[in-house]
């Protein structure tokens, strides 16, 4: 119990809870109707939509824990998302492959991000923002402006490796964060990627393969948002130009939320993905209030605040 | 002594851009000695050890150990050779546990996966061998500078290295610290650990080293036996010339006039009901060990913290806004103690760095860039700053030369009280002499001084009151003229005053 109040995640899942508690009570029904917000239902829908963001979350808290920044993943999820639905629908490929191209997709950016960073000496604000504008605009090029819908192309009662096709998204981020968790916490890889965030220079001296680590980071989040991009079509249905635009902050904020320190050396992969269920609640509960629809942006906005400085109060109580 | 031929430097020279940082540098290191590094900042010492830390490549030149040449291409294949580096500036990962710290880079793995139990076992043996009180398991942002030095130094010893390098390792130890650690270096000696030391603590390289070796200008000047020099001949070496005797006198004061008075001025957890004055003219030295208190007390006159209690009167003025800000328009300033971090802009020129304060406090909205550029001359002129010009960064000046910016572009606005805060930490005694005349030329102006040091020898030669802290209380004063010592040290280190 102890060790659960000094874990790092703490903060984060306590608000999740209450955060599920204030909008079950707030969506309360009148009668006997089913809660349209506490249901199994509506749970895998949140779970569903917030695999989308958390995917692509799990690279861009490594990226801000190795103490760097990643605004291209909304773009890349876009590029993947449409080169494998264009592969899928239009070249007749076959799921598999034309969802593996988008993931290759992905790897590729993040190998352009690697090297603008690393080899060009980019500072990884302006290298990510080429890399976002160069792969939405490449997505722009190659639709021509239509989408694709792949949602009418799947087989009814689509099974991947026997699961519910709702389930895919859930099971892949569920996979990924235990895998990058693991790895994060007890592999001298991650503890590389923290020493780098905390100090770059103490890094380099210390004869870490700071280079090497920062290739890393940036590929796995192009690799991620790739897969994330190719979930983002499967899950709606269509892939088009103009997905997942500003999705980047989004993920951004819920590495933040999760407990990600922009100055780097300090996060978590499973606060990442906390932090997006986060905003998945949210996203789901706001549209269920009636009036709301105005006031979402603002509300989400606010929280990202209240969240971050309610973390900070507790992590110092803590200490 | 054996003299083996252990670690030879051979005509290294290294140029960056058109400054040539060494020339030529040609000496020998004997295997299992203590070998002193001396030189004033500039000199060539930070440069040489970079080499030897392979992080900086030499243009020309050859490093051989027992005769055999290294190829130091990288900070890992110096490490993979056995050296190890205890650097001046606070390597340190906040972010990492203490173990973390000590194994970074170098973590006990298999197949890859961090073996937590093993390292922290080690390190909690390493902590016991320093006797440093501390829990492997504590974060590094929780540590004392002290501590987080003395983790470094822990660092060093986790990997059997066979050879040290020091750089300036005691700048922020206490005595007892510094001795605590001499021991340790002393445990490595015997063990047949080859240690390179560099300090500009010259009783400390007197104390510890078996040989000295001298740079001036990046040029290799000579190297001593320890016992049969003194220290006089060490600092005529570093310098090239003859400093100017010590202008020892106190600057006589006239009638008493209190520039700075504070009044049980208290600030928990760091300082409570402190009260003491500093007159027109006067130069107070504020003595006490890390930790004591005197830091945060300079900070809060200077309003970077709010009181807990007590006044403080400027000119016989009373300042109540706790703002840095008020207090410069009080004619109250201070000079920092990290220059790095509190003291300077890296990303302006040493021009614009030098003005400031001054047009801070002048206030105004446009820059007037040609009288400006004539006052940061001027300063540059006055205070005898080594620069290439105003228009550079201060990255590009030696550490003294930057420790005098920060101290000259304050006292540009003309100051009543200023306090300094280890205003000669990591200078050379050149500079160091340089900045002892600007703090007596200023308080011969008439403004006074409060200077918080914890090096005595500064503390005696520059204060004509000294007052000793301890614990966040004052323990006692004493007249500048008669202090010694001793006397000073009992009362920063003993109960009773």
């Amino acid at each position: 119990m102890k060790k659960l109040w000094h874990a790092r995640e703490f903060s984060t899942v306590v608000i999740l809870v209450l955060e599920i508690l204030f909008c079950t009570w707030w969506l309360w029904p009148e009668g006997a109707r089913t809660h349209p917000f506490l249901n199994a239902a509506n749970f895998l829908l949140i779970l569903k939509y917030s695999s989308i963001y958390g995917i692509a979350a799990i690279g861009a808290a490594i990226v801000i824990i190795s103490g760097g920044i990643d605004l291209a993943p909304g773009a890349v999820m876009a590029l993947a998302g449409v080169v494998a639905a264009q592969l899928f629908v239009v070249a007749g490929w076959p799921l598999g492959a034309a969802m593996g191209m988008g993931v290759l997709v992905g790897l590729a950016s993040g190998l352009l991000t690697s090297a603008l960073i690393v080899l060009v000496r980019l500072p990884p604000f302006i290298a990510t923002l080429g890399v976002m504008g160069i792969t939405r605009g490449i997505a722009f090029i190659i639709t021509e402006g239509q989408y694709f819908d792949v949602s009418s192309r799947l087989i009814g009662g689509w099974r991947p490796l026997g699961l519910p096709a709702d389930w895919v998204a859930p099971v892949i981020l569920i996979v990924l964060a235990v895998v990058f968790q693991i790895l994060m916490t007890t592999f001298q890889w991650g503890r590389a990627v923290f020493s780098v965030g905390g100090n770059e220079t103490a890094a380099l001296f210390s004869g870490i393969a700071v280079s090497r680590i920062k290739t890393s980071v940036y590929v796995i989040s192009g690799l991620l948002a790739g897969v994330s991009g190719v979930v983002l079509v499967l899950v709606q249905g269509q892939g088009k130009a103009d997905l997942a635009t500003g999705y980047e902050l989004d993920i951004i904020a819920s590495s933040v939320v999760g407990g990600a320190s922009l100055s780097g050396g300090r996060g978590s992969v499973i606060g990442a993905v906390l932090g997006t269920l986060i905003f998945g609640v949210l996203r789901n509960a706001l549209p269920q209030i009636p009036g709301a629809t105005f006031y979402d942006r603002l509300i989400v906005g606010l929280v990202v605040i209240v969240i971050v400085v309610v973390d900070q109060l507790l992590l110092k109580k803590r200490t | 002594m054996s003299s083996a031929p252990g670690l030879q430097f051979r005509n290294v020279s290294r140029s960056f851009g058109a400054v040539r940082a060494l020339r030529g540098v040609t000496f020998d290191v004997s295997v299992g000695e203590v070998h002193g590094l001396i030189g004033e900042n500039g000199a060539g010492k930070s440069t040489l050890l970079k080499i030897l830390a392979g992080i900086v490549q030499p243009d020309a030149g050859e490093i051989h150990w027992r005769g055999e040449r290294l190829h130091l291409g990288s900070p890992r294949e110096a490490l993979e050779r056995g050296i190890g580096m205890v650097y001046q500036e606070m390597l340190c990962f906040e972010n990492l546990t203490v173990a973390g710290n000590i194994f970074a880079g170098r973590e006990i793995t298999r197949g890859g996966r961090l073996r937590h139990a093993e390292m922290r076992e080690r390190t909690r043996a390493l902590l016991a061998e320093l006797h440093l009180a501390v829990s492997p398991d504590a974060p590094a942002e929780s540590l004392s500078a002290a501590h987080r030095q003395l983790v470094q130094v822990a660092r060093a010893l986790a990997f059997d290295c066979r050879i040290l390098v020091l750089d300036e390792p005691t700048t922020s130890l206490t005595d007892a610290e510094t001795d605590h650690l001499f021991a340790v270096l002393e445990k490595l000696k015997a063990r047949g650990t080859t240690l390179l030391y560099v300090s500009h603590r010259l009783p400390e390289v007197f104390r510890l080293c078996d040989r000295i070796t001298v740079l001036r200008d990046g040029a290799y000047v000579e190297t001593c036996n320890r016992r049969e020099v003194t220290p006089d001949h060490i600092v005529r070496a570093m310098v090239g010339r003859d400093l100017p005797p010590r202008t020892a006198a106190p600057s006589a004061v006239r009638e008493p006039r209190p520039a700075l008075a504070v009044d049980g001025l208290g600030r928990r957890p760091w300082f409570s009901n402190i009260s003491l004055t500093v007159n027109a003219g006067e130069i107070v030295a504020l003595f006490g060990l890390v930790g004591s208190g005197r830091s945060e007390l300079l900070e809060t006159i200077f309003g970077l913290y709010r009181r807990e209690a007590g006044r403080i009167r400027v000119g016989g003025e009373e300042i109540d806004a706790a703002s840095p800000r008020a207090a410069v328009r009080a004619g109250v300033t201070l000079v920092p103690e990290e220059r790095q971090r509190q003291g300077l802009f890296f990303n302006l020129s040493v021009g614009d760095n030098l003005v400031l304060p001054d047009r801070t406090a002048r206030g105004g909205l446009l820059l007037r860039a040609a009288d400006e550029r004539k006052a940061a001359q001027a300063l540059v002129e006055r205070w005898r700053i080594k620069t290439a010009g105003v228009d550079v960064p201060p990255d590009s000046l030696s550490g003294g030369n930057q420790q005098k910016i920060v101290v000259a572009k304050w006292l540009a606005t003309g100051p009543t009280v200023i306090l300094l805060d280890e205003p000669t930490k990591g200078v050379d005694v050149g500079a160091k002499f340089e900045i002892h005349e600007i703090i007596r030329g200023e308080a011969a102006r008439g403004a006074g001084c409060l200077v918080a040091s914890s090096d005595l020898p500064e503390v005696l030669a520059l204060a004509d009151r000294i007052i000793v802290m301890r614990e966040g209380s004052i323990q006692g004063q004493l007249s500048g003229q008669g202090a010694t010592e001793e006397a000073v040290m009992r009362l920063a280190t003993h109960e009773a005053a």
